[in-house]
Order: C-alpha cells, then sequence, then structure tokens
C-alpha cells in the first residue's frame, strides 16, 4: 500500500486487512436472456425459503400438520407455507392509462401506496387464498415475503390467520477477528457528482481528509487507520433531460462525462481500497481508476469480508421500495424486517427491478452479516440487532453526502459507528 | 400453413396414448432432419408433425414423451423460458431429485436440448388437442 509523504522525517503507513469479496451470487455472469419471466425466479424464493420454513416449524407446533393451500379443509387448523401477496388498491398499474373510466382528478405520485383496504393473500404452486384475521398486518408485509402461517379455513373462503413464522435471522458465523487494533472502513453514499445540490468542494474536502492531507500529526494517524472505503451509489447525478435516447451534441456529452470525470480523479487521490457500488460508474466510465488494483467495481447488493467481518449492503433501493408499500418507524427498522425476512428485497421483481435468474435467487440471505448497510437514506442511524441465537449485526443507514455532508465509519474491532462531517459554509 | 380437405381426417385422427401426455405423430424422422438442417424452432417442429397421420412410435416419439412428462411436472418449476438441461441442473441443485438418465439423455441430444423445452405454443397445441 503506498505510504503517505508528510513532513517529518518518518512515513505513515496505512494499515491494510483482508479483502475478500463474496458476490458471485449477484453477478450476471453465465446468464443469458432467453425471454424467461419472473415465474423462475418466484419459485427459486418459495422453494428455497419452504424448505427452511418446513424445518422451523416442526418446533414451532409441531402438532400442527402442514398442507398446501389447496389442501386445505373448512375449520381444519393447519399450517401453510407460501409467498405474499399484497393486494394495493392505490399501488400504479400500466392497465390504469388505458381505463376507459379516467377520473377527472390527475394521478397524483403518492410517496406511499397504503391503503386502509389493503389485503394479503398467500400463494403456492397450488393456489392461493385470501389471508384473514388481526394477526398479519398489511402494513407491515409485502409482495414476496415467505412465511408460515397458522390457521383454519373458513367458511367464506379465507383463511383465518392465528399465528405467523417468519424466518429469523439467518445463522452467523463467528468473526475471527485477526488483530485487536482498530482498523476503521468509511461508508459514502449519495455523492451525486453533478447535480445542483452537490458541493464538489466538500468532497474534495473528504479525499484529502482520507488521504492524510489534512491536520496534523494525530489526524493523520487515526486516517492511517481507514482500511476501506465504501460508495453506496448514486455517485454521480446525469441530468434527466440528457438521457432522451436521442444523440447527444458535444456540448452536452461534455456536461454528461464532466462530472464523471472530476469523481474519477478525485478517486485516484484516494491510496485506498474502494468498493464502489454504482451500475452507471461500472466499467464504462471511471477510466483513471481501473488501472488501480484497489479499485473495485462491485454489484448492487455487495458483500465483502473485511478481516473476517462479513458486511452486506445496498445502495437503498430495497428499502425505498419497502418504504412506499409498507410502512415502519425507521430505515432501521425495514433494515431489521428484511433481515427477519431473510430477503435483501422481497418486493423485486414485483416493484423493483430485477434480472430475471432462472436457477436462484441471489437475495435470500444464507449468512447473517456481521454489518448490514443501506445508502442513500434521508438520515443517519445506526443500531446493534441481536438474533435469537445470539447473532449480532450492526445496521447502518447511510445518508446522503450531497444533501448532509455526512460519511459514516466503522470500527472493525468492535463494530462500533460513528459520523464524520464535512461543512464548507461558515456562519457569521 | 393451410390444409386440404383430404387431409383434415388426419389432422384430427389421434392415438391418445394411456402412459400421459402425447403429441400427434407422422413421419417423425425426416420431419427431425428437417428440423435440425434448417435450425430452426421447436414450434415449428410440431406445426409440421400436427398434419401427418399418426403413426411411428420410434425412439424418438419415447424420449420426446418422457421429456414433455418431465416439462410439466410442477415439483421441477416452471419450464417455459429455459432450456431443459438449465431445468434439470437447477432441479439437481435444489435437491428435487430429477430423474437420472435424463442428464444423459439431454446431453446426448444436445441440438434439441438446447433449443429449449416446451414452449407456450407447444403448450397451448397440446391442451388443445388431447
Amino acid at each position: 500500500m503506498a505510504g503517505m509523504e508528510i513532513d517529518t522525517v518518518e512515513n505513515l503507513q496505512r494499515k491494510q486487512s483482508t479483502y475478500q469479496s463474496l458476490d458471485e451470487t449477484f453477478v450476471i455472469q453465465n446468464e443469458t436472456y432467453r425471454g424467461q419471466q419472473y415465474s423462475q425466479i418466484y419459485f427459486a424464493r418459495l422453494h428455497m425459503m419452504r424448505t427452511l420454513l418446513y424445518s422451523l416449524v416442526t418446533h414451532w407446533k409441531p402438532h400442527v400438520p402442514v398442507c398446501t393451500v389447496l389442501g386445505l379443509e373448512e375449520g381444519k387448523e393447519c399450517i401453510i407455507v407460501g409467498t405474499l401477496y399484497k393486494h394495493m388498491k392505490l399501488k400504479p398499474c400500466i392497465l390504469d392509462e388505458y381505463s376507459k373510466e379516467r377520473s377527472a382528478v390527475p394521478l397524483v405520485k403518492h410517496h406511499n401506496f397504503m391503503h386502509p383496504d389493503d389485503h394479503l393473500v398467500l400463494e403456492d404452486e397450488s393456489g392461493r387464498v385470501k389471508l384473514g384475521g388481526t394477526v398479519l398486518s398489511p402494513s407491515v408485509y409485502v409482495t414476496g415475503v415467505v412465511v408460515a402461517l397458522h390457521g383454519k379455513e373458513t367458511g367464506a373462503g379465507d383463511f383465518m390467520v392465528l399465528d405467523v413464522l417468519e424466518a429469523g435471522l439467518a445463522p452467523q458465523i463467528e468473526p475471527q477477528l485477526k488483530s485487536r487494533e482498530d482498523k476503521y472502513v468509511v461508508f459514502i453514499s449519495g455523492v451525486s457528482a453533478g447535480s445542483s445540490s452537490s458541493n464538489p468542494l466538500q468532497f474534495q474536502l473528504l479525499v484529502d481528509h482520507i488521504t492524510g492531507h489534512l491536520g496534523d500529526e494525530k489526524e493523520q494517524g487515526i486516517v492511517a487507520e481507514i482500511v476501506h472505503v465504501v460508495i453506496a451509489g448514486n455517485s454521480v447525478e446525469i441530468p434527466l433531460g440528457l438521457l432522451n435516447g436521442q444523440n447527444l451534441a458535444s456540448k452536452d456529452q461534455s456536461r454528461l462525462s464532466e462530472p464523471v470525470q472530476e469523481l474519477d480523479i478525485l478517486l485516484t487521490q484516494v491510496y485506498l481500497w474502494i468498493s464502489c457500488q454504482d451500475p452507471m460508474i461500472q466499467r464504462t466510465f471511471l477510466y483513471l481508476n481501473r488501472a488501480y488494483n484497489t479499485f473495485r467495481s462491485c454489484t448492487n447488493p455487495h458483500c465483502f469480508e473485511l478481516d473476517g467481518v462479513r458486511i452486506l449492503g445496498t445502495s437503498g433501493q430495497n428499502i425505498d421500495d419497502l418504504k412506499k408499500y409498507s410502512e415502519g418507524r425507521d430505515g432501521l427498522e425495514f433494515m431489521e424486517r428484511t433481515l427477519k425476512w431473510r430477503h435483501l428485497a422481497p418486493t423485486t421483481p414485483n416493484t423493483l427491478g430485477c434480472y430475471p435468474f432462472t436457477d436462484r435467487d441471489p437475495f435470500l440471505i444464507e449468512s447473517c452479516p456481521h454489518v448490514y448497510f443501506v445508502g442513500n437514506q434521508d438520515k443517519y442511524g445506526t443500531r446493534i440487532l441481536k438474533g435469537s441465537e445470539g447473532q449480532l449485526v450492526r445496521l447502518i443507514s447511510i445518508p446522503k453526502f450531497c444533501d448532509t455532508g455526512m460519511v459514516v465509519v466503522l470500527n472493525l474491532r468492535n463494530l462500533e459507528c460513528h459520523t464524520l462531517s464535512f461543512e464548507t459554509q461558515f456562519s457569521s | 400453413m393451410a390444409t386440404t380437405p383430404s387431409n383434415m381426417k388426419g389432422f384430427y385422427r389421434l392415438k391418445k396414448n394411456r402412459s400421459g401426455i402425447t403429441k400427434p405423430t407422422s413421419s417423425k424422422k425426416s420431419s427431425l432432419h428437417l428440423v435440425r438442417s434448417l435450425g430452426s424452432d421447436i414450434t415449428q417442429l410440431t406445426a409440421l408433425i400436427s398434419h401427418g397421420s399418426p403413426d411411428l412410435k420410434d425412439y424418438h416419439d419415447n424420449h420426446e414423451e418422457l421429456m414433455r412428462q418431465f416439462d410439466m411436472n410442477m415439483a421441477y418449476g416452471p419450464c417455459l423460458g429455459m432450456s431443459r438441461l438449465a431445468r434439470w441442473e437447477r432441479a439437481q441443485r435444489l435437491g428435487l431429485n430429477p430423474p437420472i438418465g435424463f442428464e444423459g439423455l439431454l446431453k446426448a441430444e444436445k441440438p434439441l436440448a438446447v433449443v429449449g423445452c416446451t414452449t407456450a405454443a407447444d403448450l397451448n397445441q397440446m391442451l388443445f388437442l388431447t
């Protein structure tokens, strides 16, 4: 690793850590699109989750029989396992555009599509059944979650739910901490270079700080303990008007590429491992940085291990989608739910786009991470989540850098978190 | 393809196989040969065959029969949009115990297996005629 030049005789060396990427399952490598539909990914999801839930159900309620939706009998208590579907009145539907009964009120974009009339339906290969009762709240769940339900069929043909079993946190591997010293990971998200709200000076300050060009020896000593930087999405904002499918004039071309080039130049100064989760940036743009083996384009979601600590995260779309279709206290609560449902993005492919995988559902969480981060959130938040089998997860909600000037710093030794703020305005 | 009146009897005369799903067969060898050399897809194959007279039961027919039963088996998931071999491998990986002999069959019959399993057009045909 490159050392940093400072004015004293001694050179400060940056600490190092072992990095291992675990992104293979997210990469679309040997897949070829054959016109398949999303039924394949739902099948893979249902099968994997059902196998898991069947094994948990035997400990949960051993004396209640398990059956499929088609095998339901009226009045007989049983357990069914399937995928939830939430019927939402306000969910935008493409068919609304062709509806003959166009209302005079224009379609307003809601930030949340919930309605008191929303109801849940459980579905497996054999059929679907409407869910009733008060145990399962439609405001908490979304389409795509696989659960086990204990209840019975009513005369009306609904399934009255008495109890629900979620998969819970996945098993966690003990982190093998190789050293007892402090090593830090910096999480940045939402730099939005090129947007009107971004301040290039703020990002330059951040880069200067991380590379040890600011502060005294003590400051630089602290900075030398940063071993990794994660850029969780939205690094660049392309003006929407430019991407309308027509050929760009040369003036517009530079408008498109300038912010990316600026970002590129800034990032070359950072002699650190960088994981970058931006689909726009991947491979096509950051020419200068591609030459460095310390720069790594990653998938979204991104999973990796640093010194044995497993870190998993996304650039925020999974949580943002949950916010639109369900209700929760804060971003951290949605994050907790995804871990308990063992699925990073249950609303894919229903309302959140993903590739139609045929042989697997890559968003299933098979091993519980030690750190779970989500980018591009409105505010910073963090807490420790404890699992029923002793799992401990540090949840981190990374705020947008262009709005808050904040980045999050995680200590790998004890999984403690704090923020770093960069301000360029001075209050008089 | 237009059918002449003399062909109509032949078109509808089907032999129902007791063992399950079938499709109208004809001088299958020549049709298959034609399809392979043209490199066209399996929907054309069905269309070609359905206009012939039902008759021969040969080696290919038996295999095709087994393949279709494999395609239709819901336990292995949806069959549209993926090759039979890929679907078999997925079933294997998910622990669904697909028939073991199949892998050999599919790899031996590579050209057809790669083209794909029962397509939507095929399904329509089969459901209508049987």
